[in-house]
């Protein structure tokens, strides 16, 4: 799977590429600003653009905006953001044109390794993989009446958070302990009550997840 | 008949003096006030009393003669009770006075019911010295009871007329017993008389010095004009007013109360303080200041407001100084709390720094030598040490976020006061509306001010509120940003109790902007900054 890399901070940029190449991943190109992203990612159409928020000229938000610019001429490159805080609008916003091949972590995430290459494959094959920070967040909001979730039991929600985090049914039955066939019935469950379209799996998963985000 | 008729003719002039003097002091009392009975009363005495002390040119039946000379003494009382301001106010004067005209429907019903049981005779002679000594042991009662408890001021105005009034009716309390019962008392009488004369004699002597004091006011429209130094109106008002308790609070729009010259709030006496009242100083429909006084002011208005429009710039004036000093008594304050804030927070990072973070980062390289030693011979536990060294890396980032968001909020940095704005609504558990036309581009002061009001307000809707929407108003007009955000909710929110709203205002304060909260019980809440840019 190729990757390209943008963090403007050097250190870090070249320990992301060693890590990335170290799990199997084909660093495509590293850059340092949006801009060169841009061009990059045109040039090599990778599976993924893992992308720092705040990128020069003036560290701010340069790039989110570049993430959004590339899920609009690239809509088949996966993008994956990470940021030191974790934002709940910047999650809206990102998903706001799909939750296909999104993906929205903290940095301290890089640092166990298998999770991470997990959440970048996950993007990269059109899943999504939001930090567990944003899935609280955009959760702990959750008292309004027009909630789409209020007809989830407590057990489907665990279930569609850590669907959020990008996780696979299997890491699911691990983490929750519990049978992944059960799994399997939860997310049939989580479907139902959703009314989301009998489609191919990996879709609908998409689309719980979007649903579950965006409240 | 109580006065023999053969009295000589020189006591018929005299009781006719005092008569008159009687109703000339109530005709000049009544024109110069023609609302206030005193005049009337003071007329109908003097009336009564010529009329008791005229012989009779036929005979009357024994009970129309005895009203006919005690009536004199009932109205005497209703003047002297009501006396300054010609109503009866309270519960005891009415009684009083009810008191003297009751005596004397009794006195005179006794008499025509048992006619011949003349003074001096008996039932009726008893009966009459009763109807006279208690209510005019009443009277002198009440009127020392008012007098020991009445301010400077209502002094002032009641010493004259009210002593001379005690005397008097001590005297017909002391005489008449004795005429009743047909002793010879000319002596005390006469004494009687001359006391009587004296009460239309300090009345006039009160209206005049009424004129005194207005022309007091001339002569502080003189001083102004000459004053060649700062005129306080507080002092010459006081003066001017003969009210030392005297008090003037300025309006202060912003905060929407009354301070004096000090800046310090003058509170308007609550209705339970009987002897205080409030005059408001209003100029073209604007309030300018209160004067808190003695409740004995409001008995002549236009003294007071011809006082207050002749200091008229002058509390204009003052009241610019009033309200710029209590500003800067708010500033002044709350300066103080940002410093104090500052230096707590400062030793907070201190603490948080050095008992965190700095611990955590030395855990980390000696975790990795340690993993470096015992690397050949143990390699599970090197790796083991090494994960230590990768978690306590990760919980040193963990507290430097939490630091860094306490000391700036990130998104403003990010996103500027619009994203940090859409950030607080994504994230507010009551549903907030914002405007697409968040101003961009403020002083950085002014966005932080402004996002910390927008979320401290939001945090009180979640947790108090007990809302179902809220929304914000956020606009740029006249180099001033105004933001409100308003709820649904249950109201009831006081901003002096929350520490919240508080140090909002404080903040607010020192950008030099308003704040303001309404949160009428059932009816929401409105929380109101507006903030000067640039």
């Amino acid at each position: 799977m190729r990757v390209v890399v943008a963090e403007d901070n050097t250190l870090l940029r070249e320990g992301l590429v060693r890590l990335l190449a170290e799990v199997g991943f084909t660093v495509a190109a590293s850059v340092a600003d949006a801009a060169a992203l841009l061009a990059e990612v045109a040039r090599h159409r990778p599976e993924v653009a893992i992308v720092d928020i705040r990128l020069p000229p003036t560290r701010t938000d340069e790039g989110l905006r570049a993430a959004r610019e590339i899920r609009r001429r690239h809509p088949e490159t996966g993008i994956l953001v990470l940021s030191q805080y974790v934002r709940a609008s910047y999650a809206v916003e990102l998903l706001d044109g799909g939750a296909r091949g999104v993906g929205y972590l903290l940095k301290d995430r890089v640092s166990d390794l298998t999770e991470f290459a997990t959440a970048v494959r996950q993007v990269g094959n059109g899943g999504s993989a939001f930090d567990p920070v944003v899935i609280d967040q955009l959760v702990g909001r959750r008292d309004r009446p027009d909630d789409p979730l209020r007809d989830l039991s407590e057990r489907e929600r665990a279930v569609l958070a850590l669907m959020a985090e990008g996780r696979t049914n299997q890491a699911i039955a691990a983490r929750l302990g519990i049978a992944e066939r059960t799994v399997e019935k939860h997310c049939t469950a989580i479907f139902a009550k959703l009314s989301l379209p009998s489609r191919p799996d990996d879709h609908r998963r998409v689309l719980a997840v979007l649903r579950y985000l965006n409240g | 008949m109580i006065e023999p008729v053969t009295a000589g003719a020189f006591d018929l002039g005299v009781a006719c003096l005092v008569g008159l003097s009687f109703v000339l002091a109530g005709l000049v009392g009544w024109r110069a006030r023609p609302r206030n009975r005193v005049g009337p009363l003071l007329l109908a005495v003097g009336v009564l009393w010529v009329l008791a002390k005229l012989p009779a040119a036929v005979a009357l039946p024994d009970g129309v003669a005895v009203v006919r000379a005690g009536a004199w003494a009932a109205m005497f009382v209703h003047l002297v009770v009501a006396f300054p301001a010609g109503r009866l106010g309270t519960v005891a004067s009415r009684l009083v006075v009810a008191l003297g005209y009751l005596s004397l429907t009794v006195v005179g019903t006794l008499t025509a019911l048992w006619p011949g049981a003349g003074p001096g005779r008996g039932g009726a002679g008893v009966v009459a010295i009763v109807g006279v000594v208690v209510p005019g042991a009443a009277v002198v009662v009440h009127l020392t009871v008012r007098w020991v408890r009445s301010t400077g001021p209502r002094r002032r105005q009641l010493s004259p007329l009210l002593g001379v009034a005690v005397i008097a009716a001590a005297l017909v309390v002391a005489v008449k017993p004795a005429t009743i019962a047909g002793r010879d008392v000319a002596g005390l009488n006469a004494v009687l008389q001359v006391a009587l004369t004296t009460i239309p004699l300090a009345y006039l002597a009160g209206l005049l010095r009424r004129r005194i004091d207005r022309a007091g006011v001339a002569d502080l429209v003189v001083r102004l004009h000459r004053a060649d130094r700062p005129v306080r109106p507080e002092i010459v008002l006081a003066r001017t007013l003969h009210d030392p308790t005297l008090r003037i609070g300025y309006w202060v729009a912003d905060s929407g109360r009354y301070v004096d010259t000090g800046g310090h709030p003058v509170t308007p006496p609550s209705p339970d303080e009987p002897d205080r009242a409030v005059t408001r100083i209003d100029r073209d429909g604007k309030p300018i200041a209160i004067v808190v006084h003695d409740r004995a002011l409001l008995e002549e208005p236009d003294l007071i407001e011809a006082a207050c429009a002749a200091l008229g710039l002058v509390l204009e004036n003052e009241r610019l100084t009033a309200e710029l000093r209590s500003r800067l008594r708010e500033l002044a304050e709350s300066r103080r709390h940002l410093v104090r804030a500052a230096e707590a927070e400062r030793r907070r990072l201190e603490r948080d720094l050095h008992d965190g973070v700095q611990q955590r980062l030395l855990s980390i390289p000696m975790a990795l030598s340690l993993a470096e030693a015992v690397l050949p011979d143990d390699p599970e536990r090197a790796r083991s040490l090494l994960r230590e060294a990768r978690e306590a890396g990760l919980a040193v980032l963990d507290d430097v976020r939490a630091l860094t968001q306490g000391l700036h909020p990130p998104m403003l940095t990010e996103r500027g006061l619009a994203g940090a704005i859409r950030e607080l609504a994504t994230l507010s558990p009551v549903p907030l509306r914002i405007p697409d036309d968040v101003p961009a581009g403020l002083p950085a002061e002014v966005e932080t001010t402004a996002y910390y009001v927008v979320a401290e307000a939001l945090a009180n809707i979640a947790k108090h509120a007990a809302a179902d929407e809220a929304e914000l108003r956020i606009g740029l007009r006249a180099g001033q940003l105004t933001l409100e955000v308003r709820d649904d909710g249950r109201g009831g929110a006081d901003p002096a109790s929350g520490s919240g709203l508080r140090g909002l205002a404080e903040r607010v304060a020192v950008e030099g902007g308003v704040f303001q909260v309404e949160s009428p019980p059932g009816r929401g809440t409105r929380v109101r900054a507006t903030l000067p840019c640039g």
